[in-house]
């Protein structure tokens, strides 16, 4: 290659290379100066829209386009932060200004991305037109846009969602994270439909509805729960086990007794821990047994469940040698947090 | 009577800190319209200043703040003489029995969860005012 090639090609890389450096000069400073208009935009209509949040009519000079894009952004924020009757005026907002139905028409686009944000921009919006579009979008073919709706019908709080999402919790449709937190977000409003759901003919289901229950629920759920401890399914009395310990349910007792005697060892485990956190001394002997057996998780949560209701008998228990190392261990660490 | 009410001739003054900037804006707009005077801080130990410095009638803390966390604000509210009757109300999304617990072992006189309603908040806010 001749002398005047190189010098021609590196004079060629250099002017590409200037250019580029200004397209991107150029492109910083624009996006800087957009960043700014937006945030002072944001800044002068913050105090309109927590107005128009609590219910107050709109200004009578209607909002430019501009405007009224930053206000419903900052709506949708707003709403994430806000319950009641504010809730219901953001939701007032958008559909009146035909946001819901522009939003529901995206969950029909081809662009995966698109649904999903139509998805998620709907549980702001918190509007009740969107339930049924965002139950349709449970069954999206992309996990994000199941996932978005799911983080959604949470938010819009109907117990019509309850059924679906715990189907779609217990299919994996989607992450265990966002359909459970989604339950939860729905609060005592999801306890009615999931009450009857306790005895559902697939395993998986009442498992899950079981724990919602037991984190949901109040000493009333109690009952329903004891039941499940004798569940054909393991993982239902496990379960079940643990939600009793968790509502505190002392009517349980006999019952949870029992269950330290499951075949099933997770299910004495958790059956131990329920009666450390009921606080059912007259267990003692019970779990005495269970953690002198040569079983590791239930020996290991007897002991511990013990050291809660019974120090002094775990103490005396623990200096026999032939006791075994869990009631030991926990002797130790309950003598060491003295 | 405070200083702040003195200062502000007679409308109670209240401390809100928040690092989210919406939430300032939220509580802010509630309170400014049930007719408080509203101080607003972005931190822990900006809270603590102005609440030193001004002496405010009653304190709206974020639990999960930068610098400083509410409970440990509101600890040391307690433990200053000046402040030391300041009611406090934390304002959180953790609303596990034991971090209500403790708070209310740090000294505050009620919380709200977040997200929250604007009327329950006014509401809290006139019934610690009004008992005093």
């Amino acid at each position: 290659m001749s002398i005047d090639a190189l010098v021609w090609a590196a004079l060629a890389l250099t002017a590409a290379g200037s250019f580029c450096a200004y397209v991107l000069s150029v492109r910083r400073l624009y996006l800087l100066r957009s960043d700014r208009r937006h945030r002072a935009g944001e800044e002068r209509l913050a105090t309109v829209t927590a107005a128009l949040a609590e219910g107050d009519l709109p200004r009578a000079d209607e909002p430019s386009e501009a405007d009224l894009e930053l206000v419903a952004e900052l709506l949708a924020r707003y709403s994430r932060q806000l319950t009641g009757d504010a809730r219901s005026n953001i939701a007032g907002f958008f559909e009146s200004h035909g946001l819901v139905g522009r939003e529901v028409a995206h969950l029909g686009d081809r662009r995966s991305w698109r649904r999903a944000c139509a998805a998620f921009l709907l549980g702001d919006m918190g509007s009740p037109q969107a339930l049924n579009p965002l139950l349709r979008a449970l069954d999206d073919s992309s996990r994000e846009v199941r996932s978005a709706a799911a983080r959604s019908l949470g938010l819009l709080g109907s117990g019509q969602a309850v059924e679906p999402l715990v189907h779609a919790l217990v299919e994996r449709r989607v992450p265990r994270a966002i359909g459970g937190q989604a339950l939860l977000t729905l609060g005592s409003e999801a306890l009615g439909p999931l009450r009857p759901l306790l005895l559902h003919r697939e395993p998986n289901v009442r498992a899950a509805v079981v724990e919602l229950v037991g984190l949901l629920g109040d000493a009333g759920d109690a009952r329903l729960l004891t039941s499940r401890l004798r569940d054909s399914a393991a993982e239902v009395r496990a379960k079940a086990a643990r939600a009793l310990g968790r509502l505190g349910a002392e009517e349980a007792t006999i019952e949870l007794r029992e269950a330290l005697g499951d075949r099933i060892g997770f299910v004495r485990a958790n059956a131990a821990v329920a009666l450390g956190l009921v606080g059912d001394r007259a267990s003692a002997s019970a779990l005495l047994e269970v953690a002198r057996s040569d079983e590791f998780d239930p020996a290991q949560a007897a002991a511990r469940a013990l050291s809660r209701l019974y120090p002094q008998l775990l103490w005396s228990a623990a200096r026999d040698r032939t006791s075994g190392p869990h009631l030991a261990e926990a002797a130790d660490l309950t003598a060491a947090a003295r | 009577m405070s200083g702040a009410m003195i200062e502000t001739n007679g409308t109670p003054l209240v401390l809100v800190a928040d690092d989210d900037p919406d939430i300032l804006t939220l509580v802010g707009f509630r309170l400014e319209r049930a007719g408080y005077e509203v101080l607003p801080a972005r931190d822990g130990e900006e809270a603590l200043a102005l609440a030193l410095e001004r002496q405010p009638d009653l304190a709206i803390l974020d639990v999960m703040m930068p610098k400083l966390d509410g409970y440990e604000v509101t600890q040391r509210l307690r433990d200053n003489p000046a402040t030391s009757g300041m009611p406090v109300i934390l304002l959180t999304a953790r609303v596990q029995e034991a971090d209500i617990t403790r708070g209310f072992e740090a000294g505050a006189d009620d919380y709200i969860k977040k997200p929250f309603s604007p009327q329950e908040l006014r509401a809290r806010v006139q019934a610690i005012l009004g008992r005093r």
